[in-house]
């Protein structure tokens, strides 16, 4: 079978070979044999040609002999390294602790580097998979002297530098929102939409699968045509890759649309969570400087660099007023409006950007520890086997052989490794740590590919020869010296050296780590364990979004009265015990908290306003929440008339009045340019957050939705909210299932969907999902780290004593306690350790300030965790030492010193 | 042991070195050569006076033989004028191929003794 392989194989390697020096020989030697054999037969008698044609008989099939001369000058090659392999498999499998050692420290290091490795230069360098990437960028516009933040542009802006810059060849704009919901069909559905310039679709490039894109007089407003693009997701999804969907109508919440063309998966732009596409209302008639709310891009002309049309973007800002005569050149200066041009790759990844350098460093760490390690440990059995190197070179050995040798080894090593890292990297890169496009932008353009698995391959054959080869200088040296030397004094004082500081170097970044995964560890118990403010179990939430629009509900009357016919229907429902209403949940909120409400006691003189954040509530909102009132009663009806009632929680009360017996005092709401309204507390809420817990509690103020009709106008608006989308908890022993609740939904309205079910609890969970995440991460790290260290610890401590045996052998024999050796060693390796620890505490001291932002009540240089960690590092560190000490003090002196 | 194999002085195991003695053809080349260095043409004249079947498949089948030895580092080359001004490439047993020829025979000795069949040689 194997000859068979090696036949196919000669006769591949045939076709590609030209006549070498070697063919030129063999056949320079077949005809001397043969013209020999000839010159003999005519000897014999024969005519020349009888001669010759006898000679060639007896010689056989020249071609066949040609082949099997060229098989066998490979074929020998290829057997050596057959043997080499067979015999590198061997050993290993006979050195099972040196085997695991190395597979699994170059299995993890690698798996970790090209996992994590992909993910970083996948988000952080490869380009965007549009045309020319390279030229397209993101042009931001900030206005920090007016205090709002980010770099959004209004229509207007966005008009005035489209018409006026000459740096690009177009420039797009685009939003997105997520408040549109398509109700056709049975089931309404909450989509993602992007308003988009049909401009952006052409300088990405965009390219449609069904239809076609905008063109350039579509808007979605005005105009007859009314235009929407779809997503392959949304196609396949909903609609079933349905080819006549090209002019279908879709019914939206607030009317119409007609789809004129499918946009591939591929092209994910701004997010891949967008459904749908439609053209950007940019008013071109009256565009409002002051609403800004459009991402621009663009693309440049070629020879342009982003800084040069920053600069004459910049230099067109005070043309502004002349375009704009409401915008004066004052309140321009005032605002300090500055443009900034970036690479759009750049820009998509900006907000994680030092993250991914930092985890690329990181990794990058880990691998040369890994790497080290294995170096250790392969110059440390090397070591081991000096003897028998010395005497294989004084037999004849070749160095050539030696060197095949170790890097056949090498090269085994390296595959075994990479068959850990394979499954390792794959997950790093499928799962991607569980991160999501919401937290770490691109990610959806990760993926695992061929190119993964050749670069793990590649990587770790790379470094399994590399330290193979490192492993093979040392061994040469072997060879040199007279075997009654002292090889032991062979190794070079600052090999030593270097190898001690990396072990030290190992252990630092080991206690970092640990430091770090402890303190993360003490604040998620922290988190998990501290009071929200609400029961978060046997609940279910959802949201529900109204229409907007002329046939949507657009008074308070309208929107109260869908919410009661909603809640008694769900209550309804057997096993339900209780429905409230809210417009924000706790924990539930994205974002910085938004303060918007200026608020003073009625009667105060002068005292500044309080900020605090509004919130809409049903009367049964606070028992179903299990949110306990702390003093009056929750909203009933009546309570819409006169100073309507509101809810304070504590901490407000307290920012307000002081005190949180404050029910039946009232308080007053400021508003900029009208009067300000007043409002009576009926009850005290206890406190929840926002967005995290880390943040706190935040001051809240609860308006009620009731549906309450005595008296009041019926468009009336009596607290000046209006709501479109609510969220609805649940709370109940059996709940309705998502379709349930879907379908009691449509009956009161087919129009609107229920969006987003889950449990309540999942909300607390993605409150600490990022401190959970990045706990786990740092522990798997630390613990990688640890090991490495360890393994580290125990190469170098053997290695030193490995080289002085022969000492500890006449120390032995001489009457020495083998305490006393043992104590020797352990005297240097604890040193080691002594140094790495201490190095290590201070860069967890000088570090672990970083991790501020996701430490919740422990101080980053608490005394309990770093005391811990150092404690469980010095222990195992302790016990990796002891393993070759003991072993170097149960030397038997006898054998040592014969075998000289 | 790390020695096992290590260059070219292996000592023949059954078990992984088939390949290196194929059949009696490589321990006659040796053999011969072990005499007196000789071009491939006299080698196979030798041979087919010590076996009758070792170059049954053909004289060409030498070249093979030869070319594995020498990539086995026993067997060296060189290439001389012979008296009629012809170019041939000799062969010559190296020092290592010398070790090798004495393991080889010892262990094809014992193989033959145990088969109870006599190799006819001078040693």
């Amino acid at each position: 079978m194997r000859h068979h392989v090696w036949a196919v194989l000669s006769r591949v390697r045939e076709l590609f070979r030209r006549r070498s020096r070697y063919d030129v020989e063999q056949d320079e030697e077949f005809s001397f044999h043969i013209d020999m054999e000839t010159a003999e037969n005519v000897r014999r008698g024969l005519s020349e040609a009888e001669a010759r044609r006898a000679a060639l008989l007896r010689f056989g099939g020249t071609q066949r002999f040609r082949e099997e001369t060229r098989d066998a000058r490979g074929v020998v090659a290829l057997d050596n390294v057959a043997r080499d392999a067979r015999f590198a498999v061997r050993r290993l499998r006979r050195g099972p602790a040196f085997a695991v050692g190395v597979i699994a420290t170059l299995g993890i290091g690698i798996g970790a580097a090209v996992g994590v490795g992909t993910i970083v230069y996948d988000v952080l360098l490869r380009d965007l998979p549009f045309a020319n990437p390279d030229r397209l960028v993101r042009v931001g516009f900030s206005t920090e002297g007016i205090g709002i933040t980010g770099d959004l542009h209004s229509a207007a802006t966005f008009l005035y530098f489209a018409q006026s810059a000459r740096s690009f060849t177009e420039l797009g704009a685009y939003s997105t929102s997520d408040g549109f919901a398509i109700t056709d069909g049975d089931v309404p559905e909450r989509v993602t939409v992007a308003l988009m310039t049909p401009s952006v679709l052409t300088l990405l490039g965009a390219r449609p699968m069904l239809g076609q894109l905008f063109e350039p007089g579509d808007t979605s407003w005005y105009g007859p045509r009314h235009s929407v693009i779809i997503s392959e997701n949304l196609w396949r999804r909903r609609y079933g890759a349905d080819p006549s969907i090209i002019g279908r109508e879709i019914h939206f919440d607030h009317g119409e649309r007609t789809v004129v063309g499918v946009l591939p998966r591929s092209f994910g732009f701004p997010m891949p969570s967008v459904d749908i596409f439609y053209p950007a209302a940019v008013p071109v008639d009256a565009p409002q400087i002051t609403s800004r709310y459009f991402s621009v891009i663009g693309r440049l002309r070629d020879g342009v660099s982003p800084s040069a049309a920053e600069s004459e973007l910049n230099a067109l800002i005070p043309g502004l007023s002349k375009h704009f005569p409401e915008v004066t050149p004052d309140m321009l200066r005032a605002s300090r409006a500055r443009v900034t041009v970036q690479l759009l790759r750049d820009a998509t990844v900006a907000s994680v950007h030092a993250q991914m350098v930092l985890l690329g460093a990181l990794v990058a760490i880990v691998l040369l520890i890994a790497a080290t390690n294995v170096l250790n440990l392969f110059l440390l059995r090397t070591e081991r086997a000096a003897r028998e190197i010395a005497i294989g070179f004084s037999l004849g050995a070749s160095r050539v052989a030696l060197a095949q040798r170790f890097i056949v080894e090498g090269i085994v090593v390296g595959l075994a490794a990479a068959a850990v890292a394979l499954p390792g990297a794959a997950l790093a890169v499928t799962t991607k740590f569980g991160f999501t496009e919401r937290e770490i932008p691109r990610l959806h353009e990760v993926s695992f590919s061929v190119e993964t698995v050749a670069l793990v391959l590649g990587c770790a054959v790379l470094v399994g020869v590399a330290v193979a080869l490192v492993a093979f200088t040392r061994a040469l040296k072997f060879g040199l010296i007279d075997r009654h030397r002292e090889w032991t004094a062979a190794s070079s004082r600052a090999w030593r050296r270097a190898q001690d500081g990396l072990v030290a170097f190992q252990i630092a970044i080991a206690l970092l780590l640990l430091v770090a995964a402890a303190l993360l560890g003490r604040s998620f118990w922290n988190l998990s364990s501290a009071n929200i403010g609400f029961e978060p179990r046997d609940a279910v939430i959802f949201q529900v979004p109204l229409p907007w629009g002329p046939e949507g509900y657009v008074s308070y009357d309208k929107v109260a009265t869908f919410h009661a016919n909603l809640t008694d229907r769900l209550q309804r429902f057997s096993g339900v015990t209780s429905v409230g209403i809210a417009l924000r949940l706790p924990l539930a909120s994205r974002g910085a908290p938004n303060l918007d409400l200026q608020l003073q006691p009625a009667i105060s003189a002068g005292r500044p306003a309080v900020p605090a954040a509004a919130n809409v509530a049903s009367a049964q909102y606070f028992s179903t929440m299990g949110i306990p009132l702390r003093a009056g009663r929750s909203f009933r009806s009546g309570d819409l008339r006169g100073a309507p009632a509101v809810i304070v929680s504590e901490d407000l009360a307290t920012k307000l009045f002081g005190t949180t017996d404050v029910v039946g005092r009232r308080v007053k709401r400021l508003r900029d340019g009208a009067p300000a309204m007043a409002f009576t507390i009926v009850g005290v809420a206890g406190d929840v957050h926002w967005d995290r817990i880390e943040r706190g509690y935040v001051p809240m103020m609860y308006f009620p939705l009731l549906r309450d009709g005595d008296g009041l106008p019926p468009d009336s608006n009596p607290i000046q909210y209006l709501p479109m989308v609510l969220q609805y908890a649940v709370r109940g022993t059996r709940l309705p299932s998502a379709t349930a609740i879907q379908a009691i939904v449509t009956q009161l309205d087919h129009r609107v969907p229920a969006a987003n079910v889950r449990t309540l609890r999942s909300v607390v969970d993605d409150a600490t999902a990022h401190v959970r995440l990045t706990m786990l991460l740092v522990s798997i790290a630390g613990a990688a780290a640890l090991l490495l260290a360890l393994i580290g610890v125990y190469s170098v401590v053997a290695y030193a004593a490995s080289g002085r045996i022969r000492e500890f052998a006449i120390r032995l024999a001489l009457g020495a306690a083998p305490a006393r050796v043992c104590g020797m060693i352990l005297g240097e390796g604890l040193e080691l350790v002594a140094i790495g620890t201490v190095a290590g505490l201070c860069a967890a001291v000088g570090t672990t300030r970083f991790l501020r932002a996701l430490l919740y009540e422990v101080k980053p240089t608490s005394v309990a965790e770093f005391g811990i960690s150092t404690a469980v590092l010095v222990v195992l560190a302790l016990v990796a030492t002891l393993l070759p000490a003991r072993r170097a003090a149960r030397t038997h002196p006898a054998a040592v010193l014969h075998g000289e | 042991m790390l020695l096992l194999g290590l260059g070219r002085n292996a000592v023949a195991k059954a078990d992984t070195n088939e390949q290196v003695l194929q059949g009696t053809l490589d321990l006659l080349i040796l053999k011969t050569l072990s005499l007196a260095p000789m071009h491939g043409w006299g080698l196979t004249n030798r041979i087919e006076q010590l076996s009758n079947d070792a170059l049954s498949v053909g004289q060409g089948s030498i070249y093979p033989a030869l070319v594995r030895l020498e990539q086995r580092g026993w067997i060296g080359t060189e290439w001389r004028t012979t008296e009629n001004s012809r170019r041939a490439k000799y062969y010559r047993l190296t020092a290592a191929g010398r070790r090798a020829f004495g393991q080889e025979l010892a262990s094809w000795n014992r193989f033959v003794s145990a088969v109870g069949l006599i190799l006819a040689a001078e040693s």
